[in-house]
């Protein structure tokens, strides 16, 4: 294989998920949150497609195909969730979400 | 003679049983008679095991044992009784003393409260008593001691609502536990040796031991028989055990109980005999004590007291008499002092019985004018004390004293002191005797004193004095050394005399001779200083000695400064610098730590997602080192 | 590891490129108070992940990443921060104090777990790559292998993108109220 060896694409992929899980952590903003969650899994898709390659097997990249296709469906309920947050008038602030109402 | 040895044993504790279950379901008199009985039923299972032994060639004893309770390998224990010439002794002393005495309590406990309790305890202490002595094994040997003390514990403190009384049981237990420690830890060199309880093999071993392991071991059973006899340095509980009823005083501290000690002497004498100076030491340690006794008991102004140091006086004379070798001689002493010195003692509680209680003294002169029997008897019991022929204490007293002529110069010297308590026996004893019975009744007498009926005291108080002031009497007629020795002969299986300490006649007769007019000498100068009322002489005046007599040469305050104070302050000490800093503070510490840590573990409930979600990757964090470094 | 031919130079720059690239937009999401802006450095982010994805043969999951993540799902959530409004709001404000320092913490354990699990193994296991053939990566591949040996796995997704639609449009629907 031309280029960096695999270690330095899991590098990559192990501070993408860490700065994701720090997002996560961090943010109060629901959609923030959201899109750290993004960062987290696209971390996760990078690892698979390195050691899909590493290995010659063919499983990683269709479980990265998979990861992305349940990222898209999460995405969809937790977006469906913010704007109902927003109609009702609450806060966008997961720190004061902390009881629904309603 | 199997089946004498379990009645005399079991009877006395099916008497305490009977009564304790009883409850006060029973009269207190049937209490009262229940016991004498059990006491009685047992002399006459001692009486049967003698004559049995007597008829039967195994003149060195038998043990039965009932049953075997503990039994490892070769290494067997169970509750064996021994039947023997030196057992047989002591089984119909203790049996037949005890039975006058509880039927002499009848009538002096008659009317208080408590009667069963102590008709119970006094069953009881036969009991133990007999089981010391009918031991057939180490371990039976102790258990009858520990019990035997227990049971002196609860009869000195009969009347608990009495705080003197209270202290003087818990001091007479704890010094008794101080012998009893030394005793066990003798036994215990013993068994580690012989990995044997029975007494045959234990002894047999007592010859292969080195010289320090069978000299301490001697010790330790030295300091046994000196705790549990009341001899100096463990004597200072006795005086203090006469709080207890007049009757107990009888027959625990002056018959029976605190002649264990020497008992326990003739019993394992071979291994004083492999410890020749420990022995020795023994007799030593009597002269002393019969030297200081006697001193003490010329100030004493509690009847009772003057009683109880005559008692510590002659055990002073049984362990002198066993420590030269004459183990016949000291028991037969054993004997003849169980019979005047239990009058003594009950003749002393027919007085305070008609006095209601009251035993100065000082305020009884003239008693014998109101109480002319109970004058007879003390007369009769004081004789035989002194040792004046031909009462019991001559025979016995004798022949101890030129026993111990015979052992080289170290003898003459005990013998010497024998002879001068001779003499104090004489004055202290009649200095009682003039003092309480003759002359005219003094006011406070003739106030206090209410006979019992027109008698001097109910029948069942009477006829124990009787009996016993006639074997007063006649008790020593059954040994006149060295001309008729019965009772040497019938103990020599088990107790021979060691040739050291058998006289001559003409020590025999020094002896004889010298201790008999040191006696009346003694009788003498107590008749001339006590005995003429007004025309009596003035008793000397020594202030400082008369004052260390009185405080009984300091000895408790010597103990209270060595022992208890120490102690004492060590404890609160304790408590002040350790229990209140240490332990007390440490329980609400741990309750406050507690509330802050529980207060400090809400805090992590923040009630917000992120915090959550945190504790996720947190843990997330952690599983992955764990895989890290255990992978 | 590094050979001398030009091949090799042109990946290691584009690698280095693309992997800036992508370190930097992930630390823009998290960083910036505009969503708005995250948003747009997602959509970097998920372009530069794309670019490594052609540079480990994954042709068509480069492909799909661009058309269904970088084309979809950003769409969706820039047409929900527009409707949603401007929402400004400070990273490190909030919360309890041990709060951001233990996240800092934890984030960056856990970071430093796997380099430090894939440094160990570096020089060993992952030094040397298989060969792969040219149809590796290819979408004839990647379909034959979702019929053939993946098949419960491709029919699984589907149910659970179905289910994900039907419960978004619940979500977002107008409650039907009484007037």
């Amino acid at each position: 294989m031309q280029g960096p060896g695999i270690a330095w694409y899991l590098g990559i992929s192990a501070f993408l998920f860490g700065t994701g899980a720090l997002g996560v952590l961090l943010r109060r903003n629901p959609i923030i949150v959201l899109l750290s969650l993004e960062i987290m899994l696209n971390g996760g898709n990078l690892a698979l497609i390195a050691f899909a390659r590493h290995a010659g097997n063919g499983a990683g990249q269709i479980f990265a195909l998979a990861v992305m296709a349940v990222a898209a469906s999460e995405v969809c309920v937790g977006l469906g969730l913010v704007v109902a947050i927003n109609r009702r008038r609450l806060a966008l602030d997961v720190d004061k979400l902390s009881e629904l109402r309603g | 003679m199997r089946d004498g040895a379990w009645l005399c044993l079991f009877a006395p504790l099916a008497g305490t049983i009977v009564i304790l279950l009883g409850g006060t379901r029973i009269p207190r008199a049937v209490a009262g008679w229940i016991s004498t009985a059990s006491v009685f039923v047992a002399f006459g299972g001692a009486t049967w095991a003698f004559f049995a032994l007597r008829a039967s060639n195994d003149r060195a004893g038998i043990t039965y044992t009932a049953w075997t309770w503990l039994q490892s390998g070769s290494f067997k224990v169970g509750l064996s009784v021994l039947v023997d010439p030196l057992s047989t002794m002591m089984m119909l002393i203790v049996a037949g003393i005890g039975g006058l005495i509880v039927l002499y309590s009848i009538g002096y406990m008659d009317g208080d409260d408590e009667e069963r309790r102590y008709f119970a305890y006094m069953s009881l202490f036969v009991f133990s008593m007999l089981l010391l002595v009918q031991g057939g094994n180490l371990l039976i040997l102790l258990a009858g001691w520990g019990l035997v003390g227990l049971s002196s514990y609860l009869l000195i403190g009969f009347w608990h609502d009495r705080p003197s009384a209270v202290a003087a049981a818990k001091k007479a237990f704890i010094m008794n536990a101080v012998g009893d420690a030394t005793m066990a830890l003798a036994f215990f060199v013993l068994i580690f040796h012989s990995h044997s309880l029975e007494f045959g093999t234990s002894f047999a071993t007592a010859a292969q031991l080195s010289p320090t392991a069978v000299n301490l071991v001697a010790l330790g059973l030295l300091g046994g028989a000196a705790a549990k006899s009341a001899q100096i340095p463990l004597h200072t509980w006795l005086p203090d055990a006469m709080e207890g009823p007049t009757p107990v005083s009888a027959l625990i501290h002056a018959a029976t109980m605190v002649t264990a000690g020497v008992y326990l002497i003739a019993r394992t004498h071979p291994i004083f005999e492999q410890a020749r100076t420990v022995e020795l030491v023994a007799a030593g340690m009597g002269a002393l004590t019969l030297l200081v006794a006697g001193l003490i008991a010329l100030v004493q102004t509690d009847i009772k007291r003057v009683i109880a140091y005559s008692t510590m006086s002659q055990i002073g004379y049984m362990f002198l008499g066993a420590g030269v070798g004459a183990y016949a001689s000291g028991m037969f002493h054993l004997m003849t002092h169980a019979f005047f010195k239990a009058l003594l003692f009950m003749a002393a509680g027919l007085v305070i019985h008609a006095l209601s209680g009251e035993q100065d003294i000082r305020k009884m002169r003239g008693i014998g004018a109101l109480m002319p029997w109970t004058k007879w008897a003390f007369l009769v019991g004081s004789l035989a004390l002194v040792g004046v022929p031909p009462f019991a204490g001559f025979f016995s007293k004798d022949a101890i004293i030129a026993a111990a002529l015979h052992d080289h110069w170290y003898g003459v010297i005990l013998a010497g002191a024998g002879l001068v308590g001779a003499f104090l026996t004489g004055v202290y004893t009649f200095r009682l005797y003039f003092l309480v019975f003759p002359g005219e009744p003094s006011a406070f007498v003739r106030e206090h004193h209410h006979a019992h009926h027109g008698q001097e005291g109910p029948l069942t108080m009477l006829v124990p004095v009787g009996v016993l002031a006639v074997l007063a009497v006649i008790g020593g007629w059954i040994q006149f050394s060295p001309f008729w020795h019965p009772l040497t002969n019938w103990l020599a299986p088990v107790a021979q005399t060691l040739g050291v300490a058998e006289p001559t006649n003409t020590q025999e007769a020094i002896a004889s001779v010298l201790a008999v007019l040191l006696g009346l000498a003694g009788i003498g100068v107590a008749y001339a200083l006590y005995g003429r009322g007004e025309a009596s002489l003035a008793v000397p005046r020594l202030p400082a000695v008369q004052r260390t007599l009185e405080h009984k040469l300091y000895f408790d305050e010597a103990y209270d400064a060595l022992f208890y104070r120490p102690a004492a302050a060590f404890a609160s000490w304790l408590r002040r610098d350790f229990e209140e800093p240490v332990i007390l503070a440490t329980g609400p510490d741990l309750g406050e730590g507690a509330l802050e840590l529980g207060q400090g573990a809400s805090r992590l409930q923040t009630g917000l997602l992120r915090t959550y979600v945190l504790f996720l990757g947190t843990g997330l964090a952690i599983v992955g080192v764990v895989f890290l470094v255990v992978r | 590891m590094i050979l001398a031919s030009a091949g090799n130079i042109l990946v290691w720059i584009v690698w280095v490129g693309a992997g800036f690239a992508c370190l930097a937009s992930g630390v823009a999401v998290v960083s910036f108070r505009n969503p708005f802006y995250s948003a747009l450095a997602l959509i970097g982010n998920l372009g530069s992940l794309a670019v490594l994805y052609l540079l480990l043969s994954a042709e068509f999951v480069a492909a799909a990443q661009v058309l269904v993540y970088a084309g979809a799902v950003m769409v969706m959530f820039l047409f929900v921060i527009a409707y949603i409004g401007p929402r400004m709001e400070t990273p490190w404000a909030g919360g309890p104090n041990w709060q951001s320092i233990a996240a800092v913490l934890a984030a960056g354990s856990i970071f430093l777990e796997i380099i430090v699990a894939v440094a160990l193994k570096a020089g060993g296991r992952l030094s040397h790559s298989d060969h792969v053939n040219a149809t590796f990566g290819t979408p004839g591949w990647i379909g034959r292998l979702f019929l053939t040996d993946h098949l419960l796995a491709f029919e699984i997704t589907s149910i659970v993108l179905l289910i994900a639609a039907v419960g978004g449009v619940i979500l977002g629907s107008h409650t039907k109220r009484a007037t």
